[in-house]
């Protein structure tokens, strides 16, 4: 075992990243409600596993779609269980990693020098959204249809590229097999490979820079 | 050059990281009882109430009334409490601009001052935020979204199932579902008359010498059932009158828009038969109490005359309309 590691320390000093990454020193405070950024990345991780699944079974048409996820549930083993974890993992994501920028917020730890940290987790925030709003129509079950009709409407609303957003969003005039394929597409495609690329240089920061430090009061001290 | 109270914070972060303990295992420990416990949460939601899955998308459903995913409920509660005109900055702009200043935060509110009570203004707007979500989501989730009151014909609806029982999907298609042996019935409301349904129904051969399609041996009310049906596609509750356009002109151009011309105090109607059936309309011109008790739209009750109600209904859900 030893030597394994001995291997891998000689050609990738794979000692510096474990001291980098799991011997770093957290700064003294540093509470029970800095684990929300954790749990945020387990519920990625929990998405992305249980999407994974889903993505196997399922089939991207108005024809197919509904009976695949009714195949999905009654016939693949644990799959009743598996879109459940899917669905209230993806309820829970957005619950976190809002808590998580609640908790940033009003510690004021988007502050020097940590300013591109929270651009980046904003930037993750509307693209947990943007799955929220993209998986509700994959069902092709009532529900996610006319929600999704209603959110296609109502950016519909905006001035100027209302029209032509909501267009691009349905894939035409009205919402059909060119929406759900779409949808499909960002769902697995576009957002996963923005929010890991989001997460990643997230991720990078928080490291590099360390967890910020519970905030104390101001002395008076002038800036 | 750095700013003073830059290097100060980062020399006191240093000091309080040699205070602190190291990420693992203390750190790891608190993360993963919290990953723990949410996992067994969402599992326990996954295993007892499961996913569910309504009935198939049904594009020609329109008495179908909406909910969003319930995140986005505050958004559609905080809509009914805003004019017609203003919709659009109520539900694009504005949150596009919370979305822009979330971004820009940081850059807004800089120096050295991070404890909640060293900034006041942002605290208390953080918490007004917070409240006025969980208040809208709670109101939008006791009270129904965006058909007030959903009226369901019975008859249409009968006749919906009616026309899945009889299997007519595997010759015609609606909205670009089901078979092509026949036409296309997507918007055959609007292109026929009642009377033409029913002689059609009793006996397709006799409207259509040669036609194909099965004589269905349908007792009377199944056949009004059946029209009542034929007469919602199109998006429209039948053809309407030529005098219907001028009705709207003089009852309600003033206050609503219609295919991009009329007044901006109510809603803009032109894609409203994407989401209203003829019930809700036709009920709403007539009295819109009912439905919102908030309204500012006088009724029509009084003013025009039942068929002139019913032709205003059609008019805005014709999907005819808008070509001309
Ligand atoms: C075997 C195939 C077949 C079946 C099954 C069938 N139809 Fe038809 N239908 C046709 C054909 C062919 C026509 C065109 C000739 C005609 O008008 O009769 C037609 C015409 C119609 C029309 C007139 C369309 C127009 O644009 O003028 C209506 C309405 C209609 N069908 C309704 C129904 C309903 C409702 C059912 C189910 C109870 C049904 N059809 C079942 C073949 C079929
Ligand atoms: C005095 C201005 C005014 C006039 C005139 C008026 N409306 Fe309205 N209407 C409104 C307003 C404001 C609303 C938004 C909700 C409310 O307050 O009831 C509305 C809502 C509606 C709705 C519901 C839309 C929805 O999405 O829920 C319909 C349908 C409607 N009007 C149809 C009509 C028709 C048809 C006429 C003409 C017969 C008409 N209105 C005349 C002001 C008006």
């Amino acid at each position: 075992m030893k030597k394994i590691v001995d291997w891998f320390d000689e050609r990738i000093q794979t000692r510096e990243i474990k001291e980098t990454l799991f011997d770093r020193k957290i700064p003294k405070g540093v509470g029970w409600i800095y684990a929300l950024g954790s749990a945020s990345l387990f519920l990625l991780i929990l998405q992305a596993v249980t999407g994974i699944l889903l993505a196997m079974s399922y089939s991207a048409a108005p024809d197919h779609a509904y009976a695949s996820v009714q195949y999905i549930t009654e016939q693949i083993p644990m799959g009743a269980i598996i879109r459940g974890l899917h669905k209230w993992g993806a309820s829970f994501m957005v619950i976190v990693v809002t808590l998580h920028m609640i908790r940033v917020y009003f510690m004021g730890a988007y502050k020097f020098p940590r300013e591109l940290t929270w651009v980046l987790g904003v930037l993750i925030w509307l693209v947990v959204i943007g799955f929220g709003f993209t998986g509700y129509l994959l069902p092709w079950d009532q529900k996610g249809y006319w929600a999704t009709m209603v959110g296609a409407n109502l950016a519909g609303q905006a001035p100027f590229i209302g029209e032509a957003a909501s267009k691009v969003l349905r894939g035409g005039e009205a919402l059909g097999a060119i929406t759900l394929t779409r949808f499909y597409a960002i769902h697995v495609l576009v957002l996963p490979a923005s929010l890991l690329t989001l997460v990643g240089l997230h991720l990078f920061l928080v490291v590099r820079q360390g967890i910020s430090a519970p905030p104390e009061r101001d002395k008076g001290e002038r800036s | 050059m750095m700013e003073s109270w830059k290097e100060r914070a980062l020399a006191r972060y240093q000091e309080l990281k040699k205070l602190g303990k190291s990420f693992f295992p203390y750190i790891i420990y608190k993360d993963t009882v919290v990953v723990f416990l949410i996992f067994v949460v969402v599992l326990g939601l996954a295993i007892v109430k499961g996913a569910e899955l309504e009935e198939v998308a049904d594009p020609t459903d329109t008495t179908y009334n909406p909910r969003p995913e319930w995140y986005f409920l505050f958004l559609f509660q905080a809509l009914k409490y805003v004019p017609g005109s203003l919709e659009a900055v109520a539900a694009i702009i504005l949150p596009s601009l919370v979305i822009l200043l979330m971004i820009l935060l940081p850059f807004i509110d800089r120096g050295p001052r991070r404890h909640p009570f060293d900034r006041p203004l942002l605290t208390i707007l953080g918490i007004v935020a917070i409240v006025g979500f969980i208040g809208l989501t709670v109101v939008g989730l006791e009270s129904p979204l965006l058909n007030p009151v959903v009226h369901k014909d019975p008859q249409v609806m009968a006749g919906r199932k009616l026309y899945a029982d009889l299997k007519c999907s595997y010759c015609h298609s609606i909205n670009g579902r089901g078979g092509v042996a026949g036409p296309d019935l997507t918007t055959v409301g609007s292109r026929r008359e009642r009377d033409w349904f029913v002689q059609h129904f009793q006996s397709p051969q006799r409207v259509t010498p040669g036609s194909v399609m099965p004589r269905l041996n349908l007792l009377p009310e199944e056949v009004d059932e059946l029209v009542a049906y034929m007469m919602t596609l199109g998006g429209g509750g039948g053809p309407f009158t030529p005098k219907a356009p001028h009705l709207f002109q003089d009852h309600c151009e003033s206050c609503h828009r219609l295919d991009g011309k009329g007044g901006e105090i109510g809603p803009d109607l032109t894609t409203l038969r994407t989401y209203r059936d003829k019930g809700f309309i036709y009920g709403y011109i007539q009295d819109p109490k009912p439905f919102n008790p908030e309204t500012s739209m006088p009724g029509f009750k009084g003013t025009l005359t039942d068929p002139e109600i019913e032709d205003l209904s059609r008019y805005l859900l014709s999907s005819k309309r808008e070509k001309k």
